[in-house]
């Protein structure tokens, strides 16, 4: 990709192939090069918009975390609140563009959020031009939201799935005879047993934040690092685009090692006590 | 049909069979919709000027006109014999380069299968999304439905091989191995149960994911190319309006939900499982 838009590459698959290993060879050195479009590094560029993708992600994952954890407990413990799961269902076909235009119409039909019309132009970096803590908030809301539904619905999955399990070990049954409460089984037990496995997909849950922030940031004028890959395709500047692919992988990597590092401290914990 | 086949068939409760044909049965009548979307739509696809502009829902316009004049039900129909024939041959390129891949790399000497696993690990660490807007980045709109094809199918080739791996280290296939039956026979056998007995619920699957994917693109402009207009589309040229005007983005909107929500219950996708 980068290779090809190397001016003077040589043609043909050896070309191809030596331009190839000689990006790789300047990815190893930490040279991104610069964006065919504003003439800055690539990784400057990426630098400036990758906080704000990640405020966004990070935002969303809390929602993400009180909507769907209750949820995915509440589900997978309770179980005449399984009626419930039809909706769940609905929530998960919508696709997330169609959910952050439905929270848009929303705001701007029934709560009467003044400026949704024109919503986009000030994102999380702008919040200093935001004049109150109304407007700051409403700002920030919508695509929170949007990031943090998609995240909940992952987060609730595992949670649910992983509290059910939990309630049919046979465990619980001989815990009960010796005489512990309900509540002492729940938080010496079933506790670390959900915070594991919610370690174990966070890998996961990270992937499913991206792709909707990716959306949020479009829908909602974000300027962030999913808006600047999303312009640099558009535009065939293909190292800008590279580097924000290749940084994503590295994040959800990132995740994946620590939620398994995490998961095993806590199984650790756990066959401890 | 081979044990895990067996066991994940019985396994599965009467009320889920039960919305499993649900979901097939909304599916197939999707499918009705479009293949008689031309007889059913009362002016062809993206004609302006149908009616008056931005008319709400009436006993004229059943779902409305849209900032050109357009019929709303009309174009919704259209949208969706276009979004579904797009998502059909992106399922099956996903189903071929992902799950039939999966399968025949799960068997592959020296180890080059596990190197094929390794690969779409790395490309599943990457949302399909963006993978798919970067293949038409590097082509053009026209090969999106490939593009969502081919970005779906890592995932489809790690769930597939992985699966497939638990097969060649079952009973029935030990004991095969055991009497004599070459590796090629046993996957071949293998290959037709696996497909047989699970092929509705991967193209369901798959189709939910690229529909999402397709959708998607299309919104954000690296998808179909006017006057093809898919539903991402329809729902994009609707923004500047539907504040105002809710039915030019909420009849389109609908008509997606219920295209990915048939295919997930015809997949049996748990609640909130990513498809």
């Amino acid at each position: 990709m980068a290779a090809l838009s190397q001016p003077g590459a040589q043609s043909g698959a050896a070309g191809y192939f030596s331009a190839l290993l000689a990006e790789l060879g300047a990815y190893a050195r930490l040279d991104f090069g610069t964006s065919v479009i504003s003439a800055a590094p690539a990784a400057q560029e990426l630098a400036e918009r990758l906080p704000v993708t990640l405020e966004l992600i990070g935002l969303g994952a809390i929602v993400a975390l009180f909507l769907g954890g209750p949820l995915g407990i509440l589900l997978g413990t309770e179980r005449p609140l399984r009626a419930a799961a039809p909706l769940i269902q609905i929530v998960a076909a919508m696709p997330v563009f169609v959910a952050s235009l439905a929270l848009l119409w929303l705001a701007a039909n029934v709560l009467h959020w003044p400026g949704m019309e024109h919503i986009g132009e000030p994102g999380l970096s702008a919040l200093g031009a935001q004049s109150g803590f109304d407007s700051t908030l409403r700002t920030l809301a919508l695509p929170v939201l949007t990031v943090g539904i998609a995240g909940a619905a992952a987060v609730q999955l595992v949670l649910r799935r992983a509290s059910a399990e939990a309630m049919d070990e046979p465990y619980r049954r001989g815990l009960r005879l010796m005489g512990l409460s309900t509540l002492e089984i729940n938080s010496v037990y079933l506790v670390p047993q959900l915070l594991t496995e919610l370690c174990r997909s966070l890998g996961d849950i990270t992937l499913a934040l991206f792709a909707a922030a990716a959306v949020a940031e479009w829908v909602f004028a974000w300027p962030g690092a999913a808006v600047l890959f999303l312009k640099s395709v558009a535009l065939h500047d293909w190292r800008v685009a590279a580097l924000v692919l290749l940084v994503f992988a590295a994040i959800k990597f990132g995740a994946d090692f620590a939620g398994e590092l995490g998961a095993h401290a806590l199984s650790a914990r756990s066959a401890a006590s | 049909m081979s044990e895990i086949a067996i066991s994940s068939v019985r396994s599965l409760p009467r009320l889920r069979v039960a919305i499993r044909g649900f979901g097939f049965a909304g599916l197939a009548l999707i499918a009705v919709a479009v293949g008689l979307s031309d007889v059913i739509a009362r002016a062809p696809a993206d004609t302006a000027g149908a009616g008056p502009l931005l008319a709400p829902p009436s006993a004229l316009f059943l779902l409305g006109t849209d900032a050109l004049g357009r019929d709303v039900m009309s174009e919704t129909l259209h949208g969706l014999a276009v979004t579904l024939i797009h998502a059909g041959l992106a399922t099956t390129i996903t189903l071929t380069a992902g799950s039939l891949f999966g399968f025949i790399a799960a068997r592959l000497p020296w180890k080059s299968g596990a190197g094929l696993r390794w690969l779409a690990g790395i490309l599943g660490a990457v949302p399909v999304l963006l993978l798919a807007i970067l293949i038409v980045g590097i082509t053009n709109r026209d090969y999106a439905a490939i593009a969502a094809g081919l970005a779906a199918a890592p995932l489809a080739f790690a769930r597939t091989y992985d699966r497939a791996r638990l097969l060649s280290a079952s009973r029935h296939a030990e004991f095969a191995r055991a009497t004599g039956i070459e590796g090629a026979t046993l996957m071949r056998r293998d290959l037709v149960y696996e497909f047989r007995d699970t092929f509705l619920t991967l193209f369901a699957r798959a189709l939910a994911a690229v529909t999402i994917t397709l959708s998607t693109m299309s919104f954000f402009g690296f998808g179909a190319v006017p006057p093809h207009r898919d539903l991402g589309l329809i729902i994009a040229a609707a923004r500047a309006t539907y504040l105002e005007a809710w039915w030019v983005a909420a009849f389109p909107a609908l008509a997606l939900l219920l295209l990915i929500l048939f295919a997930r219950l015809a997949a049996s996708l748990d609640e909130g499982e990513r498809p």
